[in-house]
């Protein structure tokens, strides 16, 4: 066997030193497409599902509690952060309390809900401070100002599809009706956008505004909104804020993504499933074919080595160490080609909607898998071919009859 | 040496096959240089492809040094021609992406041997053929005459038993042909090799001890030297 794969490996080294560049060229240009076809897709649609759970942060941080059953609040929200502050992967939680209001600039009126903050903790908690397009966010003492989203101001980027607040700007008061009829007159201090509904048709206030006007208590929340060290280990820092022993429901926004976007990121799921399997078809395919082509050409070589004494085995290996060598080589290209391209889209997003950027998502673990998944298929393109002429008769594999 | 007994090769069967080889019967002893010669399509070429142990015989026995050849599966008759038959090609059969050294000691890597022990041992043949200096020469660059000589120095690298040899000079010139005739006359007069040459020049036969002429697959002729 030693021999069969010293006599394979000097076979296969002669064809590549010697053999036409060009060609060999040309096979790992297409390997390398190839390679980039079943890598880069999955990339894109990595990034696009990302974007869609990082729109869910906004909302709901890494982790949320809400209130349980039908209660509208969290009654113990102050013991509940305790609780979840004693967690030692936590960096941050903080309590938000959301009411549904109506919105008045002038003659426009606009229904949305308002979010009430407390602004200093939502520095460590949320992108909101981090998305004001004109302004600033709230301070402490931000009592008499609101934060409204974009799409509720004319001429930002949503705002056209849904009512908005016509040509409200940084400065401008509006008036604010709470649910339980309470008006309140704020002073416009900042403008967010997130390109995503959620946040922009929303208004953000104070905490202690909610807390005033709906007469809550000081524990009193619509939600606990958690940010965790590590977003990877959010599923499992959730099981230990259970069992810290809060008692509201707790979802991580992988949860809340899944039940918010469950058919846009299945549907995503699917498209990118069959992308990779139809991708694996025709990269296996066309990997065969290159080799299978290359080894018909080299019938008369094949029936050479064997009339000399050279044994199949031998032969079968050089193919292997040939396709293994031609597909590496795809590979390497390939991944020059990926992480080109991969630089070139996180610099230069893919812009959807004007303001959507979708920045595509390295996965280095289902790299590996593919690279190991086309050197398995280099190897059975390399072996099946050579085996079926290795096995032919010495005469007809010469003579290429 | 090489015992053949009624071998037949037919193509095809009933009445339409052909009759490559239809009974031959012959004995080759050792170091003889043997010419297998005839009009074209006689069955030299069938025949020593057969006794090469690259084609199979339809009907009749086969030995060598008393071993039944006809009879052993595939791997062996693999080993067999690695390590008892040298074949020269009439087309030189070379692998053009290797060297002549290359060429010649992948054969001995495939017995076992180490990759400087081969390539001494390629050197060795190359200069055999009068090749010394040029083993580092791909067949592109070689003249067909040294082309052929590498192929022989591959076909003798390994010290085969016997050396068959197909039309070697078909494609050579005259000066060629001479070149290529001179190491296989001094390889059988220096190192007693068997070599069965199949040629159709009649001016070759003043190199061998015996000449079989074959006609319509048959023996019609087997005459030596004395």
């Amino acid at each position: 066997m030693i021999d069969d794969i010293r006599v394979g490996a000097l076979t296969a080294f002669a064809s590549i030193r010697r053999g036409n560049k060009k060609t060999l060229l040309f096979i790992v240009f297409v390997l390398s497409l190839i390679f980039m076809n079943l890598v880069f897709l999955p990339s894109m649609m990595g990034g696009m599902t990302g974007m869609f759970i990082g729109f869910m942060q906004y909302p709901y941080g890494d982790i949320v509690v809400e209130p349980s059953g039908d209660n509208t609040y969290i009654n113990n929200a102050d013991n509940v952060l305790q609780k979840v502050r004693a967690v030692p992967e936590v960096s941050a939680a903080t309590k938000r309390a959301d009411v549904g209001a109506s919105i008045q600039y002038k003659h426009k009126t606009v229904g949305s809900s308002i979010i009430g903050v407390l602004p200093i903790e939502e520095y460590d908690i949320s992108r909101y401070p981090y998305i004001i397009k004109e302004g600033e966010f709230l301070g402490d003492l931000s009592r008499d100002e609101i934060i409204i989203g974009a799409m509720l101001v004319e001429g930002y980027f949503g705002s056209e599809i849904y009512d908005n607040l016509g040509g409200v700007r940084v400065g401008s008061l509006v008036d604010v009706t709470y649910s339980n009829g309470v008006s309140r007159t704020y002073k416009v201090k900042g403008i967010m956008e997130g390109t995503f509904e959620l946040v922009d048709l929303n208004a953000m206030v104070h905490y202690k505004e909610i807390e005033d006007v709906m007469g809550l208590d000081e524990s009193k929340a619509t939600s606990v909104v958690i940010r965790v060290k590590n977003t990877d280990d959010s599923a499992r820092v959730k099981e230990k804020i259970i069992a810290a022993g809060v008692k509201e429901p707790v979802f991580t926004s992988n949860d809340k993504a899944d039940a918010i976007l469950r058919q846009a990121t299945e549907s995503i799921g699917a498209i990118d499933v069959i992308s990779r399997f139809v991708s694996l078809i025709v990269g296996a395919a066309l990997i065969l074919i290159i080799i299978y082509i290359n080894v018909l050409n080299r019938r008369k070589e094949i029936g050479i080595l064997k009339a000399v004494g050279v044994t199949p085995r031998s032969i079968v290996l050089s193919y292997a160490f040939l396709s293994m060598f031609y597909v590496s080589l795809g590979i390497l290209a390939g991944l020059v080609l990926f992480f080109v391209l991969i630089w070139y889209f996180q610099t230069y997003p893919f812009t959807m909607y004007e303001s959507i950027q979708i920045i595509p998502k390295v996965d280095y673990l289902f790299l590996v898998q593919n690279i190991f998944t086309m050197l398995t298929m280099s190897v059975i393109a390399g072996v099946l071919p050579a085996w079926r002429v290795s096995k032919e008769s010495i005469l007809n594999a010469i003579w290429g009859r | 040496m090489i015992i053949a007994k009624d071998v037949k090769r037919y193509y095809g069967s009933g009445s339409t096959a052909v009759k490559a080889l239809d009974g031959v019967t012959f004995e080759i002893k050792k170091g003889e240089f043997v010419a297998i010669m005839g009009a074209s399509g006689s069955g030299k070429t069938t025949l020593l492809r057969i006794l090469a142990l690259l084609d199979s015989e339809t009907g009749g026995d086969y030995t060598i040094q008393g071993l039944d050849v006809s009879t052993l599966p595939e791997a062996e008759r693999s080993y067999y021609r690695l390590t008892q038959v040298g074949y020269v090609f009439q087309d030189y059969a070379l692998i053009n992406e290797m060297s002549a050294a290359e060429n010649v000691y992948i054969l001995s890597m495939m017995e076992g041997k180490s990759k400087i022990e081969s390539y001494d041992i390629a050197l060795d043949a190359l200069a055999k053929v009068g090749l010394k200096g040029k083993h580092n020469r791909i067949p592109d660059e070689l003249s067909g005459g040294e082309k052929q000589r590498v192929a022989i120095a591959r076909a003798i690298a390994k010290k085969p038993e016997i050396l068959f040899a197909d039309e070697p000079c078909a494609n050579l010139d005259t000066g060629n042909s001479k070149q290529v005739l001179d190491v296989f006359k001094e390889l059988n007069d220096k190192f007693g090799q068997t070599i069965v040459m199949v040629t159709h020049e009649t001016w070759h036969t003043k190199y061998v001890d015996r000449v079989i002429t074959l006609k319509d697959g048959r023996i019609i002729s087997d005459s030596r030297k004395r």
